[in-house]
């Protein structure tokens, strides 16, 4: 039911349009780098779908990680701005449910962008590398891309459900993916940063590697979601 | 009222806001990963530029790219949010004060925002710098009006990129699309930066600035230069008509 | 039986009291007015019954259940309007209330009958941040009283209403004991109208409790202290600068 409720909340704040638009866009990379620059990737050695995510990846899950973050700030600006969260605090309604269903409802709009982007991918290998067996490759790494993405939207909500004022939120978000961009990729440790794991790519990692990434997402997800809960617990005894 | 007393009246409006705090948060982690990495600046050979340039230039990259935008954006989100809650634009608006003054004022407020993150970062620069120089026991440093004449290069080249954000920020009304067309502008710049039809996004003039200044201190890199014409032309157009059409637009939905 | 009942219940901040050991008793079905002046402790004292803040010393107990331990109990039972009308902007009247109706786990025909309540039907369809103050004001109200909880905490229930709308909100809060067995606690700065809805009174001053009771007995109390009685103000405000003067002058 938060999850139904969460996606009522939604409604004319432009959300939904903004995730599908941004998913447009973030499609269009790879189609627009294919189409201009088509030349520089198909002499390269190596599987379509890794061409195209080395090539394209950063800039579409920067893009990924801004809708993101940006959804989040809003979804909680919206119980902020005319005080709707102290009256949601006054039914019983606990606010660890409100932040899991604003994660459902985020969490949907990331396999929406991702399926977009994933419908780019694979017209990119249909059309320039004329491969009919590409699909299951871009599933795969889409697949991947969806769960890595899972912990950066924990994060983003955790962030904005600590902030009252919209600019505070989103600036300590802003902050963040800054230093994600900042980490080395092929640093393990480091790229557990929530924000700095949507980066990665399934076809440039090791089967092994690319499954502790999986174990590490899930673990993440566990560890926020605790410390979100904590974290309300404490608010809520020191107001 | 003259527009002097305006503009103080809105730098007023942002006291106890934060945004300083997140400014400097910004720069902080700016240079953080510079100092800790600040061995690498020894590695340049390739490029052909020395560690006190290379050290300063990284840290330009990335504050042009991303963080200084960014940090503008989050700025006029805290410009309109100010106005929006608790409805003080509808109190501004019945005061004797002209719509089109007030939006200046508030760019100029913008402006100065940009301004202060732009100090604070070279505030850190010499912070970080100073200590890179004692762990790697090499002066890293570079003469303060160098410095500076980097960062004001960086705040003149920005200000059209700041007429686009303002822009966005008043005329669309629903934030997610403000916000998120703001941040998305961002992120083409490094890829606009190597066409010749760059000038055109506003979005990419600082990083564009700061890539030929590393093109001038690298011996061994070739960068576009920047050519005042068509820039200047372009950038000055661009600025006029967005402020123009924000002093028209403002406070229109009201 | 109470309905509400506080011991010694207490919320102080690093630099000030603001509640002060205050017990109260709410009967069941009563209509309570709770007086003071502007940062008496009032809407602290309801934010406290809400759970919105922790008291840091004294228990109370509402509809025979203690807080913290049940507190979604008492929630579940509570409707509430706490100092201005809280809602999501980009939401008509209807769509707010529905939220309000599916937490609760009410049916669908009690957002109509809080619209009817309150005479917001007519603009149910318009986003909330278009609506007046006034109709904000009932927006919150019929938030309140969706569902015809036993309890009902109002905070300045007619601010911002007209005088046909304070009227009509006057004669609701009046009636509810009878029609929906409701016990009401309400706080109001317009002590001609506690005057007329209220059964039983408590005075706030600097978060200390300087009277409960029934109006005859604070009639009775106040002439034998030598205060004006001809009306409620006139009484209140004299009971407020007796207590201010002991307290060496502070307002």
């Amino acid at each position: 039911m938060s999850f139904y409720l969460e996606c009522k909340k939604m409604k004319r704040t432009g959300l939904v349009p903004a995730f599908f638009c941004g998913g447009l866009l973030a499609a269009a990379v790879p189609v627009l780098n294919m189409a201009f620059r088509s030349e520089m990737y198909l002499g390269l050695d190596a599987p379509p779908i890794q061409i195209l995510m080395e090539a394209n990846w950063q800039m579409m899950s920067m893009l990924n990680i801004l809708l993101v973050t940006a959804g989040a700030c809003l979804m909680y600006h919206t119980e902020y701005a005319d005080n709707a969260i102290q009256r949601i605090c006054t039914l019983p309604a606990k606010e660890s449910r409100l932040f899991l269903g604003k994660s459902a409802f985020l969490f949907l709009m990331c396999a929406v962008i991702l399926a977009v982007e994933a419908a780019g991918m694979a017209f990119c290998i249909f059309h320039w590398f004329g491969h009919f067996g590409g699909l299951w490759s871009v599933f795969k790494s889409f697949g991947y891309a969806f769960l890595l993405m899972l912990p950066a939207v924990f994060g983003s909500l955790w962030i904005a459900s600590a902030c009252r004022n919209l600019w505070v939120s989103l600036g300590i978000s802003v902050v963040c993916i800054f230093t994600a961009t900042l980490l080395p990729v092929k640093n393990f440790a480091l790229s557990l940063f929530f924000f700095a794991m949507p980066f990665q790519i399934l076809a440039d990692t090791p089967p092994q590697a690319a499954r502790r990434f999986m174990i590490a997402a899930v673990a993440e997800l566990l560890v926020i979601a605790a410390g979100e809960l904590i974290f309300l617990k404490l608010r809520r005894s020191f107001t | 009222m003259n527009f002097f007393s305006l503009i103080r009246i809105e730098a007023k409006k942002l006291r106890r806001s934060k945004i300083l705090w997140i400014l400097a948060a910004a720069a902080f982690l700016l240079w953080l990963p510079s100092v800790l990495n600040s061995h690498l600046n020894f590695e340049m050979q390739a490029e052909g530029i020395s560690p006190e340039h290379n050290f300063l230039i990284q840290g330009l990259l990335g504050m042009s790219w991303f963080l200084f935008p960014a940090g503008m954006v989050v700025s006029t989100v805290l410009l309109n949010l100010t106005e929006e809650t608790n409805h003080g634009i509808l109190k501004m608006l019945a005061l004797p004060v002209r719509p089109a003054r007030l939006c200046l004022a508030k760019f100029v407020i913008l402006a100065v925002l940009a301004a202060i993150q732009i100090l604070i970062s070279v505030g850190m620069y010499f912070a970080g710098g100073a200590i890179a120089s004692y762990t790697q026991d090499y002066p890293l440093l570079l003469p303060p009006l160098f410095v500076l004449r980097e960062a004001g290069l960086i705040y003149l080249a920005a200000i059209p990129m700041l007429s686009i954000f303002w822009l966005l920020s008043v005329c669309i009304r629903t934030p997610i699309f403000s916000i998120g067309v703001g941040l998305a502008s961002i992120v083409p710049s490094v890829l606009i930066i190597n066409t010749k039809a760059w000038f055109v996004y506003p979005c990419s003039y600082p990083l564009f600035v700061i890539t030929a200044e590393y093109g001038k201190l690298a011996a061994n890199l070739n960068t576009a230069p920047v050519e005042l014409v068509p820039w200047l032309p372009a950038a000055a157009g661009i600025t006029l008509l967005c402020l123009f059409i924000s002093c028209l637009c403002f406070g229109r939905g009201r | 039986m109470y309905m509400i009942e506080t011991k010694n219940l207490t919320k102080s901040y690093a630099d000030f009291t603001a509640v002060a050991g205050i017990s109260l008793h709410i009967p069941k079905g009563a209509v309570y007015g709770f007086l003071g002046p502007n940062g008496a402790g009032k809407s602290t004292t309801m934010k406290m019954f809400l759970g919105l803040t922790a008291p840091t010393g004294g228990s109370f107990r509402i509809g025979g259940k203690q807080f913290p331990r049940d507190r979604m109990r008492i929630l579940k039972e509570t409707g509430s309007f706490i100092e201005a009308p809280a809602f999501y902007g980009n939401l008509t009247g209807e769509e707010n209330l529905d939220i309000v109706r599916r937490i609760l786990g009410l049916p669908k025909s009690a957002v109509s009958e809080a619209l009817e309540l309150v005479g917001l039907s007519a603009h149910r369809h318009r986003p909330a941040r278009t609506y007046s103050l006034g109709m904000k004001q009932r927006l919150g109200l019929a938030s309140a009283l969706i569902g015809r909880p036993p309890i009902l905490i109002l905070d300045e229930p007619t601010n911002g209403l007209d005088p046909v709308g304070i009227h009509e909100i006057r004669t609701l809060i009046r009636s509810l004991p009878e029609r929906f067995g409701c016990t009401v606690l309400v706080s109001s700065h317009l002590l001609s109208e506690i005057e007329l809805m209220a059964d039983r009174i408590g005075i706030l001053n600097h978060g200390h409790l300087l009277f409960e009771g029934t109006l005859d007995e604070l009639k009775f109390n106040a002439a034998s202290q030598g205060f004006p009685t001809d009306n409620l103000e006139e009484t209140f405000l004299a009971l407020i600068e007796s207590d201010n003067l002991q307290r060496g002058g502070a307002r």
